[in-house]
């Protein structure tokens, strides 16, 4: 079974050489096909990982047999797994519905640049999140930075370009703090694996107290910007809400989580809990911003008029919850996160698929416009209602049980009264999405003229958002199981 | 195994409704003949579960002691699920004929069906968690019912009818956990679970009581949160008459019952003093409900205040904490349920015969619909609680209850309500049977179809007036296990 211990390797190599051969195949169908296969491909190694990782317990991974000061080292546990599963399945079911759709949102001489791109992303998202070398994981952040960016501006209209270049200037400022960051620790440690900076900085951080709280506060900041914390998220509505509705599924649901793992290593594997514990300011302040975000994310997203951002402006409240769960600083609150990530990510792009879908067919993306389309496109919004549900947290769906897990942790860590802003924010929540679940089916002015199932897609591109959904059900239904999973995880993390 | 039989009636239903939704009936009276089976049904079922096995409990999911779907038959959700599947029964029929001329019947059958399912869901849930969801849920499965007209005032008051459930049902859920976190339970037990807890945080328990009692309180109607109920009259007659009678402000009273008596304990209530500052609120709703009643000209307004004030009734039974005043607040409960739900049906007739809304355009109408508006006039009688007829029985036990604990005061609202509720009540009969000039009269009586459940809900009226000991037992018993 110790050849499993390749696999994280192997799924970033398939990923990024994939992504070179796929210019050279001149037709769309085999770009798509063999993207499909090496996402595909990804997932299954994944898994075989994460069963791997449940067994045996966490690995270090020499690259290329350099020992770790010196060589890049990858580190697999079960968190690593979990989300590298995570990562590579939802990017494989949104590539599945992207088959279908992708010609109507892009042209076609874009397609075989839209999956190298895609490839592109997901390789390094996978790089980040199971490195264990600082530098390194400067390297993928900004590969998939330039992914991220590239998947934007792909559909090639003046807002497109114009959402791009916010998202790069905002993104490379982000970088930028990052690796000041790293250089920071780099001049205190003179090390860049994450294992040993920790061994030096337990024995020295008393001597440079400030120089690591600069550091903190730089890679909070930059890691903030990068996944849209409030009030760094001025990015974020733009892009998501004008790129194609795959890419903006991919962008909310996995691009936005990689750099919070990223976040989490940082804070627990190198500086670690003790150094963490000497500046509470810091974990205090991710707390505020993150309740801060779950309120005016959702406030805001009830002043939008159009669908793509008003679910894009609830990204930024769900990121709100994840970063909540990280200020806490329990145990607990840890997990929710990590089940949040999980939860989100499945939802989130379900949204987006559905809501692609209805923009496609009506070829409207304005609240007002998309009345009534219960009526014509019953199933669609059926999917879209009850992701919408588990978003307000209707009981036994995922959102259900991570708002309900960060409720615990808030009052375990004796800051009883954030559960009252849970509770607002999910309140807020039901504030925008009812109305587009209840204009769509029901009112009389809403339904006139429009025919029965006029526009509904066929089951088979209906497919991959029904996978998603049962996916988000099993989440909910076996939440017990997971969380117990993540548990363990946090534990050795 | 046997247990997992309590499903059958909170399924069944709705299982029911969806089958109902895909299937094509070749004409409305074998759709009719369909709800009303399956309705009928489950009221057999539920009869036949009750008599074979008294006390059965169910665990469908355990995450862990909270996320935990449990379900439990008691002797108050029997009371609760009884009445609730009986009126159902009679609005189903009243429903076949008035609702053809709303339109759109099929899905109002098909949520009215899954609401059923719902109630019963709430009547058999054997902790906070359960009773939560179910709660939810009725709120989206009402939804549909109360715009069921789709206009424009209908979504702007569906809209309303959301944000306060939700809002109602978010405070609800703070308690919940805030409860959680104390005792590492939320199920039901018969003097509440929190009596082992030593009481030194008696404010903190003080204030989840206020939230909660606030949070479920908004589907009780609780002043000042009522505003919703009176809106939500731009719904069908028959979704009036649920709403009113059992299905939603039915089941806020219920969960008050159950946070307070099947959580708290009555003991640690009073510790508390938890039932003293929620007796303001409920002596308030009760008089405001009553005057507001009074200068309202829309009829369905009109019983809507009424239900408002009714309402205060019930929870002052509940918040008196002694067996006489809960007697009488779930007497009430009945009562008002059976009272409300025929003078809806009256009102429903006249507007269903006239397209009459208003008192002042029924002059003489008693004349012209003499059973309808007899009906309405014995039902409102019994609303106002003279005797012998049953809202006389239910407010007498209410006074008792206030003058066990020394209060006059509640004693002297009782019956300031009850002059006011005559004097919103009793003009409606005398402007329908006396109007003062004279009129060709021109018979209207609606179809037989009906008047027979509004007969049959009077002579139920009746009866209970003349012989409360039927129900009287059968709540003596549940008060005697919780207080």
């Amino acid at each position: 079974m110790d050849v499993a211990k390749n696999f994280p390797l192997v799924i970033i190599l398939i990923l990024f050489i994939g992504a070179f051969i796929m210019p050279l195949l001149k037709n769309k169908i085999y770009n798509k096909a063999f993207s499909l296969m090496t996402i595909g491909i990804s997932s299954v190694l994944s898994l075989i990982t994460l069963v791997y990782v449940n067994r045996y317990g966490t690995f270090l991974y020499r690259v290329g047999h350099w020992d770790s000061p010196w060589g890049i080292e990858l580190s697999i546990g079960i968190l690593e797994a979990i989300m590298s599963l995570l990562l590579t399945s939802v990017a494989f079911v949104i590539s599945w519905y992207s088959v279908y759709t992708i010609e109507k949102e892009i042209k076609d001489n874009k397609v075989c640049f839209y999956y190298t791109l895609i490839n592109i992303l997901v390789g390094a998202l996978l790089g980040i999140v199971y490195t264990n070398d600082l530098f390194n994981a400067f390297v993928f952040i900004e590969v998939s930075a330039i992914a991220a960016c590239g998947i934007i501006v792909v559909k090639d209209k003046k807002e497109n370009i114009k959402a791009t270049l916010k998202y790069l200037i905002l993104s490379s400022v982000g970088s930028g703090l990052v690796l000041m960051g790293i250089a920071f620790i780099y001049s205190i440690t003179g090390n860049l694996n994450m294992t040993f900076i920790n061994k030096e900085l337990s024995q020295t951080f008393m001597a440079y107290e400030n120089s690591i709280l600069i550091s903190l506060g730089l890679f909070t900041i930059g890691l903030g910007i990068k996944s849209a914390m409030y009030p760094l998220h001025v990015w974020l509505p733009d892009a998501h809400s004008n790129a194609p509705s795959t890419s903006s599924a991919m962008l909310s649901a996995l691009v936005l989580k990689a750099y919070v793992i990223f976040y989490i290593k940082i804070l627990y594997r190198m500086f670690g809990e003790e150094i963490i514990s000497q500046f509470p300011i810091l974990l205090f302040m991710v707390l505020i911003l993150g309740s801060l975000g779950m309120i005016m994310g959702s406030i805001l997203a009830i002043l939008q008029k159009d669908i793509k951002r008003v679910i894009a402006y609830s990204s930024v409240a769900q990121m709100g919850y994840i970063f909540f769960g990280i200020g806490l600083g329990n145990t607990i609150g840890l997990v929710s996160t990590f089940f949040h990530i999980l939860n989100h990510a499945i939802i989130k792009s379900a949204l987006f698929l559905t809501v692609g879908s209805m923009i496609e067919k009506t070829g409207q993306k304005k609240l007002f416009a998309l009345k009534g389309i219960g009526k014509e496109m019953p199933i669609t919004l059926g999917l879209f209602t009850v992701s919408a549900l588990s978003m307000v947290g209707i009981p036994i769906l995922p959102g259900f049980i991570s708002k309900f897990n960060f409720a615990i942790g808030s009052i375990k860590g004796g800051k009883s009264i954030f559960v009252v802003v849970i509770l607002i924010s999910s309140l807020l929540n039901a504030l925008y999405y009812f109305p587009i679940v209840i204009n769509g089916y029901f009112g009389e002015e809403n339904l006139e003229g429009k025919v029965f199932k006029s526009k509904e897609k066929t089951i088979k591109e209906l497919m991959p958002i029904l996978v998603l959904i049962i996916a988000a059900l099993i989440l909910g239904a076996s939440s017990n199981k997971i969380i117990e999973m993540i548990s363990n995880g946090v534990e050795v993390f | 195994m046997k247990n997992s039989l309590i499903l059958f009636p909170i399924l069944f239903p709705q299982i029911a409704a969806l089958i109902m939704g895909i299937i094509k009936f070749k004409n409305n009276k074998r759709r009719n003949i369909y709800i009303g089976t399956v309705i009928v049904l489950n009221l057999v079922f539920i009869i036949a579960l009750l008599s074979t096995n008294q006390s059965m409990d169910f665990h469908l999911i355990k995450i862990n002691n909270l996320l935990d779907i449990y379900f439990r038959i008691d002797k108050l959700g029997i009371l609760f699920v009884l009445l609730a599947s009986i009126l159902w029964i009679f609005t189903a029929f009243y429903s076949f004929v008035y609702m053809p001329h709303e339109g759109k019947e099929k899905r109002f059958f098909l949520y009215f069906m899954l609401t059923l399912g719902v109630t019963v869901g709430i009547a058999f849930s054997g902790n906070l968690f359960t009773l939560y969801i179910f709660y939810e849920y009725l709120t989206l499965a009402t939804f549909p019912l109360v715009i069921h007209s789709g206009s424009k005032e209908a979504l702007r008051v569906g809209r309303k009818y959301l944000i306060y459930s939700f809002g109602g049902a978010t405070l609800a859920l703070l308690g919940i956990i805030l409860i959680f976190t104390l005792t590492n339970s939320v199920t039901f037990m018969e003097f509440g679970i929190l009596q082992g807890l030593t009481l030194d945080n008696k404010d903190l328990l003080l204030i989840i009581y206020m939230i909660m009692f606030i949070g479920f309180g908004v589907k009780a109607a609780l002043v000042p949160l009522h505003s919703w109920l009176p809106a939500a009259m731009v719904a069908p007659t028959p979704v009036s008459s649920l709403l009113h009678a059992v299905a939603v402000v039915k089941s806020g009273i219920f969960a008050l019952i159950r946070v307070s008596y099947f959580i708290f304990g009555s003991e640690v209530l009073y510790e508390i003093r938890g039932n003293y500052y929620i007796s303001i609120l409920v002596v308030l709703t009760i008089l405001m409900g009553s005057l507001l009643a009074l200068h309202q000209d829309n009829l369905k307004k009109r019983l809507a205040y009424s239900t408002v004030s009714q309402l205060g009734y019930i929870l002052l039974g509940i918040v008196l904490l002694n067996e006489e005043s809960l007697t009488g607040g779930l007497l009430h409960l009945v009562n008002h349920a059976v009272i409300k739900i025929t003078l809806f049906f009256c009102v429903g007739a006249i507007y269903f015969m006239t397209e009459k809304k208003y008192i002042n355009e029924i002059k003489g109408i008693g004349k012209e619909m003499p059973i309808t508006m007899g009906c309405f006039a014995i039902s409102a009688i019994s609303l106002v609680g003279i005797p012998p007829t049953n809202g006389f029985v239910s407010k007498w036990y209410l006074a008792l209850g206030g003058l066990e604990e020394n209060k006059i005061l509640f004693a002297v609202i009782l019956l300031v309500s009850a002059m006011l509720t005559a004097g919103y009540l009793l003009p409606i009969v005398i402007t329908a049977f006396f109007p003062g000039e004279e009129k060709k009269i021109i018979k209207k009586e609606p179809p037989l179809s009906m008047l027979i459940p509004i007969v049959t809900l009077t002579a139920i009226v009746v009866t209970l007036g003349l012989f409360p000991n039927i129900v009287l037992h059968l709540i003596e018993d549940i008060v005697k296990g919780i207080v």
